[in-house]
């Protein structure tokens, strides 16, 4: 029944609460129209030994035991305060959120500051249709914790987050007191490269022998971008580099192609297949064309880039793949 | 000892904190529970200690049944029930002990806690004292201490800080549970009436006198009831606390007569000297409820019914299990059946056939005085002239205790004398009885209560004289007027403690002696008193009182005054408090902003410092000493606002002095 009465108030909340709906921009402080309270089941039982301790004392006329009952009971309401205050004038901003490819899990970042001269303690923190949240966070006064709440994805396009719910039931236990937070944050999700797509499209019959010199020409490393494969990674480097000192994930990089004029045009890709896989397809020219620096032009669609190659190009290629046919596209 | 080499890991750590208040909340229980009991708790609890600290595995549900159900058959055959109050106190105190050794989830130590603050409670069955108050003070502290540890996630604070965080809550509940002892709306209890309730044997007076034993009454330091007199107290030979009233003598002892229920008419006419006054009583499980004499109309005791007997004794109609308070008004003067007849002489004059032949010959010679109150003055003037002895140790006495007293021993105590008197106006004619009750109290200079001890208990006589009804004699303050005017340790020398004679001086409760002690006593009792007045006998009629002097006092201009004048107050400290979280730094900057708005630079809301310099730099509105210091000072601000914090303790002066030249 409790679990029925939780679902109940949790639909009912999210219909009436005017601040469910809406986007919080910026940083929200978490002021008290924000913070909800009502007792655990721990709480519950703490009212059933009040009430037994109540009887008690005026069936058996226990001048301390009327104390004793309402020290206990208040100090029951002083819990009530401070799992109030435990959440109370946090502030909270998001962080970055960088695209990742479909499959992967997208990382919202939240920061969760305590400018205030009360150490917060026990801070549970997720998404709201999380039954159990999986972040917990100590915020000593002064500091902020930052909290990385982690997303599944499966389709490509924008990927708005649900509701954050940040919960405390310190100190003893009580009560439980939360509050939502709609982060305007969203993540934009790239196609799934498509895995054993076919070679890059290099025009011409003769470009094949020479990407085939060209590919294997090994110029050094650089740094890892989302969407390098594995086989790409330089995994000699990145185990020789040590982590305490800002190792970071390396790809190698190659040379070659150098000349080639390589036109990735969406049209180009046979009708026949799915406009998803076509999609993943791209996707994965994309970044192999990146990897091994070679300038590319693309076309999706009324979208014309001319050759170019970078991140900034790249980025605004997959983006334009990500969001190709959906409807509130910006 | 290796056993504390290596800190302890959390849970261990929050296990014997747990084990800690348990043991707190058990400790008191011991006083009252079957030493098996606490032994086997004890044992429980060191079982659970050892298996925190060495890290051994919480013993099978197997092994711990048949321990729990032995336990159980123990408690059943120890009380012979397992529902009444002790038993069921003995039974959640193990259940505490044994799930202490079942604790897996989270749950289980709300459970444990829970239990251990209704065992706090149950306490209060068999002591209600300050010191029981304190140490289940204590042990709130302790449980809420464990109970917060338990809520920690991630980062735990040493125990001084949790405990300090326990301690800041209880500070806080603390005054809102004096408030609400204080209003919470209180009703007369019992609810139902419980099983086992109020029992065990009832003290004070009984309703029994043998002169020939000893009263262990007489040395019992014990309160018997506490008055307060709204007015001068009466003169101490005045203050005669009216008891049972004993007519029928065997022989060896005086009882209250069979005859008690008859119904007869009371005669009592009041007057002289009214005195108020409350009366405490101490609860004695018996029905007996104190007047001085006499007063003029039955008090209201609350939750019991009083009556009053022919004999003019009150009683209640339950016996008194609660420290109950009543007001009463007694008149010096009186006249009890004051009529020239009285109904039922006969009843007064019984004697038991074949005791106390000489007593009963010198009472017949009484009768040659023809007036009957000449026949009690030459009684009281033969105790006055011959040698009597006011002790409390008086010699054993055989079959003839009268004639042994008065002619052998001439030693004795209240009991003694008035039972001597009374037998020889009985056999004089005159109608007399045995009063019991209490003579005199101790007033206590701290508070103004007056104690009565039970070694205050006293024993007088009654005769009736036709036209002036029954008039109090004392025959024992013919013998030692000391007893009546200043008390019994004015009369008699106290034992010396274990009848050892060098420790006489050390008897803590000589009333008399050393001053200091008697403070500390006075201090004490003082205490202790307001402590049941105002704790313990919190009842529905003095919250009444004390809610209406409240009303009284809050609502008026002064005490709303303050209200509001507090109020503003917070309101003030809010504001100013939420003004002090812009940074200085932060509001200087927002000035410069200002004043370069003035002169028409104002800054666009996303513009920064820097961006917000080249604005200012290309402007020609502003003079150029003026333009350089704005731009010195946004450099600066700009500088402090995204540098890593480095402390320039100069900084704030100098982007000052900058803003005073920019006009």
């Amino acid at each position: 029944m409790a679990r029925g009465v939780r679902g109940w108030l949790r639909r009912a909340t999210g219909h009436w609460l005017p601040r469910a709906g809406t986007l919080d921009d910026g940083e929200v402080v978490i002021s008290q129209r924000r913070v909800f309270i009502v007792p655990t089941r721990a709480g519950l039982g703490f009212a059933l030994l009040l009430a037994v301790l109540l009887v008690g004392s005026i069936n058996y006329m226990l001048g301390l035991g009327f104390g004793l009952t309402f020290l206990a009971l208040s100090c029951a309401m002083v819990d009530m305060v401070h799992t109030y205050r435990n959440l109370a004038q946090l502030r909270l901003r998001q962080g970055r959120v960088a695209p990742v490819f479909a499959g992967e899990e997208v990382q919202f970042e939240l920061q969760v500051a305590n400018r205030t001269r009360l150490a917060r303690y026990a801070v549970r923190a997720d998404f709201a249709d999380m039954r159990e949240p999986r972040h917990v966070a100590d915020i000593a006064p002064g500091v902020h914790a930052t909290l990385t709440l982690a997303v599944p994805t499966a389709t490509r396009g924008w990927l708005e987050p649900g509701r954050v719910k940040l919960s405390t039931r310190f100190p003893l236990g009580l009560f439980v007191a939360w509050s939502y937070w709609r982060p305007a944050a969203r993540a934009l999700v790239y196609p799934r490269p498509e895995d054993g797509a076919p070679a890059l499209p290099l025009a011409g019959g003769s470009g094949s022998s020479l990407r085939a010199a060209g590919s294997d020409d090994f110029a050094g490393v650089r740094n890892y971008q989302a969407g390098d494969s594995p086989r790409q990674m330089a995994w000699r480097q990145i185990a020789r580099l040590d982590p305490d000192i800002g190792g970071a994930l390396v790809s190698k990089h190659f040379e070659g192609g150098g000349g080639e004029e390589l036109v990735l045009d969406f049209d180009a890709l046979p009708t026949s297949l799915d406009v998803e896989v076509r999609l993943s397809r791209m996707t994965r020219w994309v970044l192999e064309a990146e990897s091994r620096a070679l300038p590319y032009a693309f076309r999706l669609g009324a979208m014309q880039l001319a050759p170019a190659s970078g991140a900034a190009h790249q980025a605004a290629c997959l983006r334009a793949l990500a969001l190709h046919g959906l409807k509130d596209a910006p | 000892m290796k056993l504390f080499d290596t800190p302890l890991t959390r849970d261990k750590a929050d296990t014997l904190l747990l084990l800690a208040s348990a043991v707190l909340v058990l400790a008191p229980h011991t006083a009252h529970l079957p030493l098996w009991v606490s032994l086997l708790c004890g044992a429980t609890l060191a079982w659970r200690a050892v298996i925190t600290l060495r890290g051994r595995r919480m013993p099978k549900a197997w092994v711990l049944l048949p321990v729990a159900v032995a336990a159980m058959a123990g408690v059943q055959f120890n009380y012979e029930t397992l529902l009444g109050k002790d038993a069921g106190v003995a039974m959640l105190v193990l259940l505490v002990a044994f799930k202490m050794l079942e604790m897996h989830a989270r749950r289980d130590l709300f459970v444990v806690v829970f239990l251990c603050f209704f065992l706090a409670l149950t306490n209060f069955f068999y002591a209600q004292g300050i010191g029981t108050a304190l140490l289940t003070l204590a042990s709130v502290f302790m449980l809420l201490a464990t109970q917060l540890s338990f809520q920690f996630t991630g980062v735990v604070p040493s125990l001084r800080t949790r405990l300090a965080m326990a301690g800041r809550t209880l500070a806080f509940a603390l005054p809102l549970a004096v408030v609400m002892f204080v209003v919470f709306p209180r009703i007369h209890g019992p609810l139902w009436s419980m099983p086992g309730g109020p029992g065990g044997a009832s003290s004070g007076l009984s309703d029994q006198m043998s002169p020939g034993q000893m009263s262990n009454l007489a040395l019992s330091e014990e309160t018997a009831f506490r008055a307060r007199f709204f007015g001068r107290p009466p003169d101490r030979q005045q203050l005669y606390w009216r008891g049972p009233v004993l007519d029928f003598f065997d022989g060896l002892t005086w009882t209250r007569g069979a005859s008690q229920a008859s119904g007869r008419d009371l005669h009592l006419a009041v007057g002289g000297n009214a005195t108020d006054y409350e009366v405490t009583l101490e609860p004695s499980q018996s029905r007996w409820v104190f007047a001085l004499e006499m007063p003029g109309e039955l008090p209201k005791v609350p939750g019991h019914a009083l009556r009053i007997s022919p004999q003019f004794e009150l009683t209640s109609d339950t016996p008194v299990g609660q420290r109950v308070r009543y007001r009463a008004t007694s008149y010096t003067g009186y006249a009890l059946q004051g009529g020239a007849v009285l109904d039922d002489a006969g009843r007064w004059l019984l004697l038991p056939y074949g005791f106390n032949p000489r007593a009963l010959a010198a009472g017949r010679a009484l009768r040659r005085l023809s007036e009957p109150d000449a026949r009690v003055q030459a009684v009281l003037a033969q105790f006055r002239a011959q040698r009597f002895e006011y002790t409390l140790a008086p010699p054993l006495l055989g079959r003839h205790t009268v004639d042994e007293f008065l002619y052998a021993t001439r030693s004795g105590f209240c009991e003694h004398y008035a039972g001597a008197f009374v037998f020889l106006m009985r056999a004089a004619g005159v109608p007399a009885r045995v009063v019991t009750g209490y003579q005199g109290g101790e007033i206590n200079p701290l508070d103004g209560y007056m104690t009565v001890r039970q070694s205050d208990a006293h024993a007088w006589a009654e005769v009736w004289l036709a036209g002036r009804g029954w008039i109090r004699v004392d025959p024992t303050a013919a013998v030692a007027p000391e007893r009546v005017r200043r008390g019994l340790d004015a009369s008699v020398p106290r034992p010396a403690p274990f009848g050892i004679e060098a420790l006489r001086g050390m008897n803590p409760f000589q009333r008399e002696g050393n001053p200091w002690l008697l403070q500390l006593r006075n201090t004490a009792s003082a205490l202790n008193n307001g402590w049941n007045q105002w704790v313990l006998n919190y009842t529905p009629e003095r919250q009444s009182d004390v809610l209406r002097g409240l009303r009284d006092k809050l609502f008026g201009w002064p005490f709303i005054g303050l209200l509001t004048g507090i109020c503003l107050l917070v309101l003030l400290a809010r504001f100013f408090r939420r003004r002090k979280e812009i940074h200085p730094i932060d509001a200087l900057y927002s000035t410069l902003c200002k004043r370069l708005g003035q002169a028409g630079l104002a800054r666009a809301h996303d513009e920064g410092p820097s961006a917000y310099a080249a604005r200012v730099a290309g402007a020609a509105a502003l003079a150029p000493q003026s333009r350089d210091a704005a731009m010195e000072f946004l450099r600066r601000y700009s500088a402090w606002r995204y540098a890593p914090p480095a402390a320039d303790p100069r900084l704030k002066s100098t982007l000052k002095s900058l803003l005073s030249q920019v006009r």
